[in-house]
């Protein structure tokens, strides 16, 4: 059981965070508005969210103009698919020992 | 969203239902294949009855469609009715497809929504080009060839974001696009069952296999 909890990541405990790396898991790269949408949260919560992700290094955010308008794309890092590949491993882990 | 993820089982349903709709275009209705079938049966039959009605050779499928002795005034006719076909079938999907996200209780209108309608549009508008520059040079055959093969082709790169059962749709538009080039006489008959038997038989499948 330690070990299982080893592994249960602590940067997912929130829904929307698990949200965010579920979407950037399977998408090459997405903007903010797109992630909005996908996940259906206001745009401080998201933003909030992002940015701790982005601290832990789970996160990459890159800033790019099209047509002259400002866009932030985010993307998974190696990192962060790794550690959200085992909290995957751990939520199954603890669901077979329920 | 709940801040609390003390359930499991709850956090692993979230993840599979954000990975796969954010990943994959799931609103696309199988009816609308039956609805572009019917459109493209119906298209040609119209094109057959043009071409028949023009050209006064019984190999017009070897002979270009615009120019030469037919002239221009089939291959405008021909164009305006296939330009027909294509909104009635793309407007049935487009219809259908949000009535179906509508009722599933899933936005149609997505970033995969927009991905899927690029991947399905460029290889689309490189095919009509191809026949706009081509029509007047090669035989009949290889444009209803090109127009089966192009749309393949955007079918299989459109079929990465929605149901990977495009995909495949995709395969056999190619491979019925070819057999146009290698039975040039059965071209008409090929590109009814390219265009229209495929898409409802597709249709069909989508529908009992998905509902909707």
């Amino acid at each position: 059981m330690k070990q299982i909890l080893a592994n249960f990541n602590k940067a997912f405990e929130s829904r929307v965070r698990l949200g965010i790396m579920s979407v950037l898991a399977v998408n090459q790269g997405m903007d903010f508005t797109g992630l909005k949408e996908t996940l259906a949260v206001t745009d401080g919560n998201l933003a909030s969210h992002l940015r701790a992700l982005e601290e832990a290094g789970y996160v990459r955010m890159e800033k790019s103009f099209i047509n002259r308008k400002p866009n932030t794309s985010y993307s998974i890092t190696e990192e962060g698919m790794e550690s959200f590949s085992s909290h995957l491993k751990a939520l199954e882990e603890l669901i077979r020992n329920q | 969203m709940n801040n609390q993820s003390d359930q499991p089982l709850e956090d692993i349903r979230v993840i599979r239902k954000l990975m796969e709709e954010s990943s994959r275009f799931l609103s696309l209705s199988g009816l609308s294949g039956i609805v572009a079938g019917v459109a493209g049966i119906a298209g040609a039959i119209i094109a057959h009855l043009i071409i028949t009605g023009n050209s006064p050779h019984t190999d017009w499928y070897l002979r270009p469609l615009a120019g030469g002795e037919a002239g221009t005034a089939p291959a405008a006719k021909l164009f305006a009715a296939m330009a027909v076909v294509l909104v009635v079938a793309f407007s049935g999907a487009v219809i259908l497809s949000s009535r179906k996200a509508k009722r599933s209780g899933i936005k149609a209108w997505t970033p995969v929504t927009r991905r899927m309608l690029i991947s399905l549009l460029i290889p689309l508008a490189a095919g009509g080009l191809f026949v706009l520059f081509t029509v007047r040079t090669v035989p009949a055959n290889v444009t209803a060839a090109s127009t089966l093969i192009f749309y393949g082709v955007a079918m299989m790169s459109a079929g990465k974001f929605t149901f990977g059962e495009i995909h495949w749709l995709g395969v056999l538009e190619v491979v019925t696009g070819l057999a146009c080039l290698l039975l040039p006489q059965w071209t008409i008959i090929i590109w009814a069952a390219g265009f229209g038997v495929i898409h409802i038989c597709y249709g069909l499948f989508m529908h009992l296999r998905y509902r909707g």
